[in-house]
């Protein structure tokens, strides 16, 4: 299927079947923030007018996949139908988003080489860190994990060479421009910078996790 | 009337499992769910069976029913399937009373089986779900696989009447699938040579992913591209960095960032989830549109 222009500040789409059974749009294939606002305004923008036939939409960092029903509905239906929404992207208004504070303690066995590695004492680099919101870039990586960012250009480092076979939930990782949570336990080859009390995945509420892509997030120093 | 099971011999990664966990990509949770639908269903129809179940594994499982009756549906591959010492037909359906004993030993095909009840298993739904998630650690019996001694309580019979339903018979031939979101990001020899090169199903396998041995070394020199992580589906086929090709299951990983030369049509995921360590498989390449007009053809 091919790709429709849609805007000048967001990347051009383009939709792709991924399987017999949904639809991927992709702003990119590497993340830009551009892109990443693209794919969050369109999750915006189906809530407001979902496309019928579809019943389940998930963004990522620079996607969003569409499920819907192999049996009942037509790739070449959802996709005219998510063609129209596109055009409209542009001028759709980005979504409110909520506000959130995070504390968060430095107390991460890479906290030091990270800072040295970005040639600031801890403290600067803490105060760098915590400087300006970030933007809840994307969620579902694994249950509760959120991306936050993105980082300004002499914050960004690249991922660690080894995976960590496991690291706990609330510890709070540091890459490629992105800060990011995780929720549960899991392997990581990010830097581990801190930990924080906040918990973003509770299988028995409704909903499971509290926050969304476009929210913005305020990090503190705990004491 | 409802029904007190204790498992008294378990294979590894028993687990309950019902329609899937759908929805819930966004909170980090793939659906889960039977490894093999078409086998679950038939199941189902065959036990008259409520909502859930027990999917087993090569090794099978014993169970006796403590208290009360049920009805059961087996389905799924072939088992060798004994109530109180007496074979049974596979796929096939027994009723239970106090005291029974169902035993049910490897057989000659297939990973996966599926003991269904005419009583729903009496357990919390999790997210809405009972199905088992071996990656996200929850639903089904404390999200773990099911161990000797557990004890299972069936709720009272509540489902449609059983059929006397017969499995169809199974496909057969190359596995299926439409070209995915990177197979452009495949050279033209490349993708030529992954619709004429035999692939063997491998021991590495599980309800995440099943890995393949790429024996004519179609992947060979695969490189590892930095790709944002995109969203998977059941059916995807990834080839990891040093291009082993595994296609990810019911208990994906709900986003990926390796390259995807495709995806395995709805219509044959549950056969692949069948097949076992050591087979040939082919893989060929349909349109989303035939795709679609074979899943509708295989629908009751």
């Amino acid at each position: 299927m091919t790709g429709s222009s849609v805007t000048d500040t967001f990347p051009t789409p383009t939709i792709a079947p991924l399987g017999d059974a949904a639809l991927l749009v992709r702003f990119g294939t590497a993340l830009t923030d551009s892109a990443n606002r693209a794919a969050i305004a369109l999750v915006a923008l189906l809530q407001r007018a979902p496309v019928p036939g579809v019943v389940e939409v998930a963004p990522s960092l620079v996607s969003v996949l569409l499920r819907y029903d192999p049996l009942t509905a037509a790739a070449a239906d959802i996709a005219a139908e998510l063609r129209l929404r596109l055009y409209a992207l542009a001028a759709a208004a980005p979504p409110p988003g909520r506000e959130w504070t995070i504390p968060i303690r430095f107390d991460g066995p890479d906290f030091d080489s990270v800072a040295d590695a970005l040639k600031l004492r801890p403290a600067a680099f803490i105060a760098a860190h915590n400087g300006a919101p970030l933007r809840v870039l994307a969620t579902g990586f694994a249950p509760g994990f959120v991306y936050c960012g993105l980082h300004a250009e002499a914050l960004v480092l690249p991922r660690r060479t080894e995976v960590r076979p496991m690291v706990p939930a609330g510890t709070v990782l540091f890459a490629a421009g992105q800060t990011a949570i995780t929720a549960t336990e899991l392997p990581t080859g990010w830097h581990v910078i801190g930990s924080t009390e906040f918990k973003n995945f509770d299988p028995a509420a409704e909903p499971p996790t509290q926050l969304s892509p476009g929210d913005r997030v305020s990090f503190t120093a705990a004491p | 009337m409802s029904a007190i099971i204790t498992i008294t011999r378990a294979g590894p990664l028993t687990t309950v499992q019902d329609a899937g966990r759908f929805g819930q990509l966004r909170h980090g949770i793939s659906a889960s769910g039977p490894m093999d639908g078409v086998a679950y269903r038939l199941a189902g129809a065959l036990a008259g069976a409520d909502h859930g179940g027990i999917e087993i594994t090569m090794a099978g499982i014993g169970l006796r029913l403590q208290s009360g009756q049920c009805r059961v549906g087996l389905a799924g591959g072939r088992f060798d399937a004994r109530h109180n010492g007496v074979m049974l037909d596979w796929p096939g359906a027994v009723s239970l009373a106090a005291g029974d004993e169902l035993t049910v030993m490897p057989g000659t095909a297939g990973n996966y089986g599926y003991l269904r009840f005419d009583g729903a298993p009496v357990l919390p739904a999790v997210m809405g779900s009972l199905a088992t998630s071996s990656r996200a650690r929850l639903g089904g019996l404390e999200g773990r696989p099911l161990q000797v001694s557990d004890v299972l309580e069936l709720a009272d019979a509540a489902g449609p009447a059983p059929q006397a339903v017969t499995a169809r018979l199974a496909e057969t031939g190359p596995i299926r699938f439409v070209w995915g979101l990177h197979a452009d990001l495949f050279t033209s020899p490349v993708r030529q040579r992954f619709v004429t090169t035999p692939f063997v199903i491998s021991r590495q396998l599980d309800r995440m992913g099943v890995r393949l041995t790429d024996a004519g070394g179609v992947f060979a020199d695969a490189t590892i591209l930095s790709l944002a992580s995109d969203a998977i589906v059941p059916g995807d086929i990834q080839i990891l960095g040093d291009g082993t090709p595994i296609v990810l299951m019911r208990d994906h990983q709900p986003t990926g960032g390796y390259l995807r030369i495709g995806t395995i049509i709805s219509a044959d995921l549950d056969r692949f989830a069948q097949l076992r360590p050591g087979t040939d498989i082919a893989f060929s390449s349909v349109s989303v549109v035939h795709a679609q007009q074979i899943l509708r053809s295989q629908s009751p």
